[in-house]
Order: C-alpha cells, then structure tokens, then sequence
C-alpha cells in the first residue's frame, strides 16, 4: 500500500494540471447554480407555505437535475483512470515498479472521488445562503452531502471498473454512461411495476431517485449504506482482478 | 529464468527460454522483430505473467515475491511510455517516490539519474516537449533512478540518430560496472557495441548464448564484392586459380569498371579468409587490374541466424 500515495499525488496532478478538473467543475457549477436559482425562485413564489418540502429537499431530491449533470460528468472524470494508461502503455512502467494491483486501483478511485468532492465544496455556499435567508436543519443537510457523497463514490466506481475494462477511452466513457443511466431507468421501475412484486422491491431498492429523495430530507437509512457499500466495493474489486488480468492477457 | 514459456492463445511468443545473468554482466538480448524478445523482457520486468516456468530476479520469484523482485528491478519499455503533462524533474520525482526511494534520498537520487541520463537540461521542460532522444534518455533516468541491481532496457536505441546511439551505448557500457543490464535490440553492431554476453532469440525460441566474441566470430564474411578497372573476364581469368575462392560472379557495374563476387570455399576456417581476401586482391594487382573497392559480403544478422536456426546445436 506504499505505493498508493505517489500514485494519488500524480492522480490528482493529472487531473488539475489538464483542463479536464477545470473544465468539468466549471460546468458543474454553472448547472448547480442554474438548479440553485431555479428551486429559490420556486420557493420565493410558493403561495402554500405549509408544504414540508423545503428548498434544501428539492435541491438534492425529487430532481433530476443532480443525476443529468452526474451523468455528463463522471464518464469524463473516470475514463482516463486506466483505459489511457493502456493506450500509451504506461501501465506497463508504473506496474514494472514495486506496487500492488489493489493500491494501483485505489489511488485512482480515490483521485477521481477528491476531485468530486472538490466539485461540491464550493455548493456549500448556496446551503448557507439558504440557511441566512430561512431556518435550515442542519442535520438534513449533512445526510444530503452524505448522499451526494455516497451516490458520486458508486458511480464513479463503475466508471473506474469500466476503464479498467475497456481498451479506450470513449469506450470506456460510454460504457459508464450507459451502466448510470441503466441503474437510474431500473430505479425508475419503482413508479411502473405493481406494488409487493419482487421486481418492484428490487427496483426500491436500488433506485438512486428513492435514495437521494430519502437523504436529502435527512432520512439516513442503512439498507441504502449497503447498497453504496456494494457499489463501491463490487465494481473496484473486478476492476483489480481486470488489471490483474493484463498481466496474464 | 527457467523454462519460459509464454502462449497467446494458440500462439507461441517464448517457447521454452531459459537462461541466467549474473551479477555485473551487459547481456544482450538478439534477435529479429518479433522474435519474443519484448515479450520475453516484459516478463523478466514482472510486467507480465508467463504461461509456465519460473523467473527471479535477485532470489526473488517473479511470481510468488512479485513485489520485492519488482524492487530490484528498473526497466524501460520498448516505446518507452511517459506521462505527456508532467515536467521530467516531477516524472522522475513520482517515479522514485513509487519505487520507495526515502524522502531524504529522493532529490539526490534523481539528480544523479537526469545527470547520467544527461536529461538535466531538461529537467524543467515538460515530457509532452520533447525529442525522441530525450524521451529515451528520460526513459533511462526512470530505470536508474532507483539504483536498482538489475536494469532492463528494451531497445533503448530504437529511433535516435546516430550521436545519440553512440551516447546510449556508452551509457549502457558505463552502467555495467555497477549493474546488471539486460538489453535488447535488433542491431548485432549494438549488442558488440555494449554487451558483454549475447542471447539470440529467434521465433520464441534461444537459439544460441555466448561471449560477443563467439558471436563476432559467427559474422563472418561467404564472400567479397570486388570492383577493379578492367573487364570481368580478365578478373575471372586471374581468379581461376587463387586457393580459397570457390567462385566469381559478375555483378552489375558501369564501364570502365568490372564488380564481381568472389565467394570463399565453406570450408576456410576464419582465420585463413583475410589471407584469402589477400591473395584476390594480390591477384587483381598481378593481373594489372587496379583494385578500387573490396567489401566483405555477408555476415549480417541475418546469416548469423540462417547458420543458426539451421544447426542451433553449432555455437556451444
């Protein structure tokens, strides 16, 4: 594992020594600044103050626009992760050093996961703004992040999973977007399929939509730990047997 | 090394390579393209797992003690892949810090690899800016900067121009007196130019091992290609009786001169054939037919491995 530091640090340099970093937290912030003044203005001109919905909910849940905007952005963060290494064959120098797959992949991951988290810091900002002009329960607002966090950290696994697998880039990058949105569109089969089915439960179960709904109002459910917990661990874990495996190709 | 062997699929890229480099040794890994040389190389690096047989490096197995083996080893691939984005100084830094080099040492380290490498003029360019030849240098600084016992470099003269090479040669020979090298290259020159002891591989398979002068000794010439004022049959006349020379042929050539090819008996060992070269030419000059040109024929790469693969057993 002592080489997952170095690793990290060159990680992190690459993303934020390349426009990539910047480009992409830039379009992040202007969607979530465009997302942020549209639910103030809904809730600036909201007639019927008794609904318990608050601007804070309606930011992070019962929207799409936080999973639009994740779907445009981590296919770009996690495609370089290995499927470019490949290409230009520098895996082969980083793994001719004394470093194990696993650590390989983590520091890796945990670059793009800094690099989300960078993403978000600065919407911090509308969350005290919020606070400022109205009441703001706290706590709400933390399992919020936390399922901001939770939900970035699953997709950007599969991402990394997926450039692990795939031979290039662009591959790599539509094989994300297609395995988000897929996870989304069976989230969605909650709404469709009839009630005490198994298909509905599994559908409850992973639908990203339900989750975000339920932490954005500050409900922290453990069932939906576990459900991220799987969706970190799973995909990082054949993305080091998929490393593993190109020593053997 | 012992009985490699590596199969993509139904395809044979080592078939069976054994050998051993001891400590201090220049060893130059011989042979054709694609004859499994990378192949063969990639897996002595740990950077890729063989089908069968063992590997290992300073006592460490290549699979069981991967990583420790990886330690003791620096290596340069063939295209030699480097991150564009980084500056040399930040690429060589990473690069030490991954191959555990202490904190302390690190700067010391490095310096010391961009100035054998002689990168230190680069050092604060970005990779992405530079020529051929400084990537492959800066691709050398990565193998030494560790200081590992054993250094891989594949190919490390492909693409430089003929200073650079002499430079890199150089650099190898030097990093022998502390190292143990391996290299591969296509060039039978280069191998002479910088190796102590020679492995040729030919399709997967070691076709022979020995010093670089056994190797030189193989390179010898089947014939010289002779151009003299005169005409062809005055040429063929005075060679008709020249001991040595099996046979003349004309070559094409424009008047007033006459080439031919005058091909040695098989059965002149290498130390009668510069006598032989002799008499031609003393022949030639007896005939008055001025000698303008003599050049040995043969004795490429090539031969050395047609004698070879037709009788491996020949060399030891």
């Amino acid at each position: 594992m002592r080489s997952f530091w170095p690793i990290y640090k060159r990680e992190m340099f690459a993303f934020f020594v390349t426009p990539l970093a910047w480009v992409l937290i830039v379009a992040f912030l202007v969607v979530q600044g465009m997302h942020f003044f549209l639910v103030v203005d809904h809730f600036a001109h909201q007639v019927d103050i008794t609904s318990d919905e608050t601007p804070l909910a309606a930011f992070f849940g019962n929207t799409v626009l936080l999973y639009l905007v994740l779907f445009m952005l981590v296919p770009p963060m996690t495609m370089r992760t290995f499927a470019e290494e490949r290409r230009s064959g520098t895996v082969e120098t980083l793994m001719s050093g004394p470093v194990s797959t696993a650590s390989v992949v983590l520091a890796k991951y945990a670059a793009a996961l800094t690099t989300y988290v960078v993403m978000w810091i600065p919407t911090v900002l509308y969350v005290v703004i919020l606070g400022r002009i109205g009441g703001l329960d706290g706590r709400a607002a933390a399992s919020a992040y936390l399922g901001v966090l939770l939900v970035g950290a699953g997709y950007l696994a599969l991402g990394t999973c997926a450039s692990a697998l795939a031979r290039s880039q662009f591959v790599a990058m539509i094989w994300t977007a297609f395995a988000l949105l897929a996870l989304f569109i069976v989230g969605m089969g909650e709404f469709v399929t009839r009630e005490g089915t198994l298909f509905h439960d599994v559908c409850v179960h992973v639908s990203v939509w339900g989750h975000m709904n339920d932490f954005a109002s500050g409900l922290v459910d453990s069932r939906h730990l576990v459900f991220y917990g799987t969706l970190i661990v799973l995909p990082l874990f054949i993305a080091t047997r998929a490393v593993e495996a190109w020593r053997w190709g | 090394m012992a009985n490699l062997t590596k199969r993509y699929g139904t395809r044979v890229a080592v078939d069976d390579v054994s050998f051993e480099v001891g400590r201090g040794e220049v060893v130059g890994f011989l042979g054709p393209n694609g004859a499994g040389k990378t192949t063969t190389l990639r897996i002595l690096a740990g950077v890729l797992g063989s089908t069968s047989g063992s590997a290992t490096v300073a006592g460490h197995d290549l699979v069981r003690a991967s990583l420790e083996a990886r330690r003791h080893i620096g290596y340069m691939p063939e295209a030699v892949p480097l991150y564009p984005e980084m500056r040399v100084v930040e690429y060589l830094r990473f690069r030490a810090e991954l191959k555990l080099v202490t904190r302390s040492q690190r700067a010391r380290f490095v310096d010391e690899a961009m100035d054998r490498a002689g990168v230190l003029e680069v050092a604060n360019r970005t990779i992405d800016h530079l020529s051929k030849g400084y990537r492959q240098r800066v691709g050398i600084a990565d193998a030494i900067v560790a200081k590992p016992p054993v250094i891989i470099l594949d190919e490390p003269t492909a693409g430089l121009d003929p200073n650079q090479i002499r430079h890199a040669r150089a650099l190898v020979r030097e990093l022998g007196r502390e190292h143990t090298v391996v290299v591969s290259t296509h060039i039978l020159s280069e191998v002479e130019a910088c190796a102590t002891r020679v492995l040729l591989i030919h399709h997967g398979r070691l076709v022979a091992q020995g010093a670089t002068s056994d190797i030189r000794a193989m390179r010898q010439a089947v014939a010289v290609d002779v151009t003299v004022r005169g005409s062809f049959a005055a040429a063929d006349q005075a060679l008709r009786c020249t001991a040595g020379v099996a046979s003349v042929e004309p070559l094409e050539t424009t008047e007033p001169f006459a080439r031919f090819r005058a091909t040695f008996e098989g059965a002149l060992s290498t130390e009668d054939r510069p006598g032989a070269t002799e008499r031609i030419v003393n022949a030639m000059v007896g005939a008055g037919l001025g000698v303008s040109e003599v050049r040995a024929y043969g004795g490429s790469l090539e031969d050395v491995f047609a004698a070879l693969t037709q009788d491996p057993g020949d060399l030891e």
